[in-house]
């Protein structure tokens, strides 16, 4: 049962920002996970402000540089249906339509994409663990199957969005409000590692929103792909995925993305293996040692070891579909 | 029901007796076998159809109930002040109050608990309930009653519990005694083997969740008591409703007209009924009472995980010499049955077999009888050995599963079955999924490898006879047909009317079907362990014929000819013999006068002598990506006899639905616990259980209908589906895993994560 809450819905972003900026509000978007959040009392809000009234906050553009424009409340259907992001940034289009349920995807958005709470099973459930703010992450000792093999420190969560891994792949930015502007930031400092703080995924403060979010002009010779692996076919969270950005220059790579979704707190960069494709031709032998660089600072769990191997797997697989005719 | 009691067979089979007289199967249909839409599609797809969920009385009150939040925990002391003060709060029981000082059942092992047991023994034992004037405040008053508990050591594993010094959920300790059963000589059908093979197999606890969840509505009126109920069994509920509250019978009416899935977690009375009940008496106001989902993922049932140790011999010509299987499992914190050994004592032929089993204590929710109880566990074990078993003599699995078909039980003194299918299933089906041609060119190299398997099963009870059927032919030619069965989501009640066409006449669209309310239908046993349509359509149909015989009667009297001159089709009389006329029955004088003609049909009992089960086998071929773990099932193949098809729509559903909830059994389902650390459930959603969804089921699936005819089962020539259709699919999954990787996945289910696992193991130690 979701408890009392008050409701508005204001129609243009400052009075939005405004209200955000009282204590005890939060930001209504697609609502697909605030809603569960609200039920399980994940989050225990006063007022709930509904941002569907900032139709300025809608809609894919081009912009002046030949880049994107996506505005955070765009659902992640249309950005999965979009003819320009399924040819020009692939891996987002990809990464959207992985995501979640066609019910889902019809609801969410894009913004509430990168901002959704993890889907620990303690945080999520009747535990009172780190993140809530108590003494220990059950995760640690606990069934951990499904918790990060990377970058974890107090907390084992895995970031939880498939959009995520593949905009920091593309270099995207995105634009937060509050009520004094806006600043736009790389996406890649937009999450917060546990080790910095527990409490908090990203680095939202009250009254802050993200408006837009920028993917820079595409260059000729990019390629790009975001492949997950899950539990079941549909309606499932990433056991792992990698989001990849490829810039070549004839055969040859000049630059690489190599994100990895569903084994860290935070879309994990391994920049390990994006240095080992640089300048290198994507050759059988490259592409192997490249898929092991991956994985190899992982620290499993006591029941998520398989996750290197899969991370493994996925990154060998989608370097060996990237690789031009 | 006693599935797991054997006696010494003989070593030949018993004479069977003939049927006893009276109706025969049909031979040819006009309505049965054919593909007929649910005649109350428009209602469920509509939203129309009034679910006990939808149940909306004047004054209702909302009852909603608190749980214990641990795994075994004492009630200390509890303090009601601020909830009993909350506005709308009208009613709040806990085991303290006088009405709810009630006794509760496990079976026939007597009291073992309360309604509200203050120790309590697993996460969502009932600690208290609150009745008010809507949902949201009774799940507010919920929040506002505070529990001490004193929290107690606690076991959620089979081997933990089983361990010295383990905690115990009971006095006494964990373990439940060995429920041993032989016949022959195992060790003698050892000796005599050419190879002994050896395996422990594991299945997890799976959950029913069905997609309506429970509820109930109740409402007195003086001491006559109305439960609308989502149950599978009407006459069930009605039945220990009125034990619990010391009425007769004939005052307790309980009624499930729709009702969204069960899988036999809605087979018995529900603690929140009888609590719902209790409130609406002391409220003197309508209760209603929905479980929230997560309720359901922890306290109305599930399959016990199983632990089953197999032994096969089998000698080089494909002679199973003797099987052992012990089996350790765990129906939850209360008596619940674990055992799994049916298909071991009587799928193959076999004459040494031992069975031993034994179920254990945990601190976690009950079992409760799950689609099949037992069946898909042991064929999950028995079907991988016997792949095992065919590979190590060198023969088609198919061809030593037709090696060793019996046309007899051999755990009921080897009475003959009335047919046994299970040599045209694996036939058919092989033929059908192009078994032998994949077998020889199937790839099972590289990266992506795929491979094909089959497992086959039967279903070990034939269902109850205790049925009556009433069918009424009206004036203008309409029927209505009145049968105490509830509809679980499988289509009893198009199937029921269909059988009433057949007979009648009488088109689908004009036949209206009254069914599952104690006050205004006749007896049915509950709708469960697949007797619903063995049980109920024979009495339908002689219901019908007995309706059909008088109308005749009255008919040729009025027409001035003999029965043997008329037929009646398409809601009209027609005379055989000239003068050719067509009279519609809305014009048949004698019906008009009588305005109604009424049929009554009991059914017969199961033939002397002879056991009509149901077979099956399954054939899956499945793509693993090596690199990943993950497997994708292709292609499947169900070949069922379940006797006589009746409606080849609803032959699909149930086929393809079983096959969709085997997937999840042996690929993604399982209960998760915080074993060693809290206890609890931690995957207590829709999300983090999980079941299939619509791109897990294979894309192409076939289902065929085997169809013996079998005349002597009953007057339908029917046989039960809705089990069969699951218990073969896991382990068919599971050996085309094992063909495609050379990795025997002993536990179930074969997870991606799971197989990446043993994947890797493998690329270090080798292949097998």
């Amino acid at each position: 049962m979701i408890p009392k809450i008050a409701y508005a819905r204001p129609h243009s972003l400052k009075e939005a920002v405004k209200e955000l900026s009282a204590p005890g509000t939060i930001a209504h978007a697609g609502g697909t996970d605030l809603l569960g959040c609200l039920r399980d009392g994940i989050v225990t809000p006063e007022k709930v402000i509904s941002l569907s009234g900032l139709s300025d906050l809608k809609g894919i553009a081009r912009t002046g540089d030949g880049g994107l424009r996506i505005g955070a409340l765009t659902t992640l259907a249309e950005v999965a249906d979009d003819h320009v992001i399924n040819e020009q940034f692939t891996a987002l289009a990809e990464a959207a339509a992985s995501a979640a349920s066609p019910q889902l995807r019809n609801q969410g958005t894009l913004g509430g994409n990168l901002c959704q709470r993890p889907r620990c099973w303690y945080f999520r459930g009747e535990f009172h663990c780190r993140r809530k703010g108590g003494e220990i992450c059950f995760a640690m000792n606990g069934r951990n199957e499904f918790h990060c093999i990377f970058g974890g420190q107090n907390c084992f969560i895995v970031h939880p969005s498939d959009s995520a891994p593949a905009l920091v792949a593309l270099e995207a930015r995105v634009r937060i409000a509050n009520s004094r502007g806006t600043r736009t930031i790389p996406l890649d400092s937009f999450f917060v590692d546990p080790a910095k703080d527990v409490t908090r995924e990203n680095i939202l403060r009250p009254g802050e929103i993200i408006t837009e979010i920028l993917l820079p002009a595409p260059v000729t010779q990019m390629r790009s792909s975001y492949r997950k692996a899950r539990a079941r076919g549909a309606w499932d969270f990433a056991l792992s995925g990698v989001a990849i950005g490829l810039r070549f220059n004839g055969k040859r790579v000049d630059q690489a993305r190599i994100v990895l979704s569903g084994v860290a707190p935070i879309p994990w960069r391994a920049v390990e293996t994006e240095q080992a494709l640089a300048g290198k031709i994507l050759d059988g032998e490259t592409v192997a040692r490249a898929a092991e660089s991956a994985v190899r600072s992982a620290e499993p769990l006591s029941d998520n070891a398989y996750k290197i191997h899969l991370t493994q797997g996925i990154v060998h697989e989608s370097l060996m579909a990237l690789r031009p005719e | 029901m006693t599935l797991y009691d054997t006696t010494m067979p003989d070593d030949k089979p018993a004479d069977g007796q003939p049927a006893p007289a009276g109706l025969k199967p049909w031979g040819e249909t006009k309505v049965v076998g054919t593909r007929a839409p649910r005649i109350d599609a428009y209602e469920r797809v509509s939203g129309a159809a009034i679910y006990t969920q939808d149940i909306s009385l004047p004054g209702m009150l909302h009852a909603a109930i608190l749980r214990c939040p641990h795994p075994h925990a004492n009630v200390r002391r509890m303090d009601l002040s601020k909830a009993k003060n909350m506005p709308g709060v009208r009613a709040i029981l806990t085991h303290e109050s006088p009405s709810a000082d009630l006794p509760w059942f496990f079976g026939d092992k007597g009291p073992m608990s309360k309604l509200f047991d203050p120790h309590c023994r697993y996460e969502g034992d009932e600690v208290a309930a609150v009745a008010a004037d809507s949902p949201h405040r009774a799940w507010d008053a919920l929040k506002a009653i505070t529990v001490e508990y004193e929290e107690l050591p606690f076991v959620s594993e089979i081997e933990e519990a089983m361990k010295e010094g383990a905690p115990p959920v009971h006095e006494g300790g964990n373990r439940g005694r060995v429920r041993t059963s032989e016949r022959g000589d195992i060790a003698k059908g050892f000796a005599e083997a050419d190879v002994v093979l050896e395996e422990t197999y594991r299945t997890s606890c799976e959950l029913h969740t069905p997609m309506e969840t429970h509820a109930s509505v109740a409402q007195w009126d003086g001491s006559r008591l109305t439960v609308w109920d989502s149950t599978q069994g009407v006459f069930d509920v009605q039945k220990t409703l009125a034990q619990y509250f010391g009425l007769p019978s004939s005052s307790v009416r309980v009624i499930g007209h729709y009702m969204g899935g069960g899988f036999g977690s809605k087979l018995e009375l529900g603690k929140y009924t009888v609590i719902t009940a209790l409130l609406a008496r002391d409220t003197a106001l309508p209760v209603k009472i929905c479980l929230s989902r997560e309720e359901t993922f922890l306290c109305v049932g599930n399959r016990p995980a199983n632990i089953m140790q197999l032994k096969a011999g089998v000698k080089n010509d494909g002679t199973i010499s003797a099987l052992h299987l012990v089996n350790v499992g765990s129906g939850g914190a209360y008596p619940a049955g674990s055992g799994v050994g049916y298909l071991v004592q009587d799928l193959y032929l076999c004459r040494n077999v031992k069975v031993e089993e034994t179920n254990v204590f945990i601190n976690a929710g009950t079992a409760r009888a799950m689609r099949a109880p037992g069946f898909p566990q042991c064929a999950w074990a028995l079907e991988q050995m016997m792949d095992a078993l065919a590979s190590k003599i060198g023969m088609d699995p198919v061809e030593f599963r037709l090696k060793n078909v019996p046309a007899y039980s051999q755990t009921r003194n080897n009475t003959p079955f009335t047919t046994t299918g299970l040599k045209e299933c694996l036939t058919e089906g092989a033929r059908v999924f192009g078994w032998k041609e994949a077998k020889a060119t199937i790839r099972r190299e590289g990266t992506i490898r795929r491979g094909v398997g089959v497992a086959a099963g039967m279903w070990g009870w034939e269902g109850s006879t205790v049925s009556t059927a009433i069918v009424k032919l009206f004036a203008d030619g309409s029927a209505n047909l009145n049968i105490g069965a509830s509809d679980i989501g499988t289509g009893t009640k198009t199937v029921m009317a269909m059988v009433v066409a057949e007979e009648l006449g009488v088109p689908l669209e004009r036949i209206q079907v009254e069914n599952a309310d104690t006050a205004t239908t006749s007896f049915a046993p509950s709708s469960g362990g697949s007797q619903t349509v063995v049980a109920n359509s024979p009495a339908v149909r002689k219901a019908a014929v007995e309706v059909r015989t008088r109308l005749l009667e009255l008919a040729a009297e009025e027409l001035k000819c003999t029965v043997a001159d008329l037929s009646l089709n398409d809601g009209a009389i027609q005379t055989l013999t000239a003068p050719a006329r067509t009279v519609p029955l809305h014009e048949l004088q004698s019906l008009a006068q009588r305005e109604m003609l009424v049929g009554v049909g009991h059914r017969d009992p199961h033939p002397q002598g002879k056991i009509p089960l149901p077979f099956a086998a399954q054939f899956a071929e499945v793509e693993v990506n090596t690199r990943t773990g993950e497997t994708r099932i292709v292609k499947f193949v169900a070949a069922h006899d379940s006797g006589r098809m009746m409606n080849r729509l609803t032959f699909e559903n149930q086929v393809f639905g079983g096959i969709a909830m085997g997937i999840g059994f042996g690929t993604s389902e399982r209960r998760i616990l915080d074993a060693g650390q809290t206890g609890k459930m931690v995957n207590a959603n829709w999300h983090d259980y999980k079941i299939p969804t619509a791109v897990d089921v294979p894309p192409e699936h076939t289902c065929i209908s085997v169809d013996p005819h079998d005349t002597e089962c009953n007057n339908t020539g029917t046989k039960g589906l809705g089990e069969p259709a699951t218990i073969p699919t896991a382990a068919a999954i599971a050996n085309a895993i094992f063909d495609a990787t050379g990795i025997r996945v002993t536990q179930a289910p074969v997870t991606p994560m799971q197989l990446l696992a043993l994947l890797a193991g493998q690329e270090k130690g080798g292949r097998q």
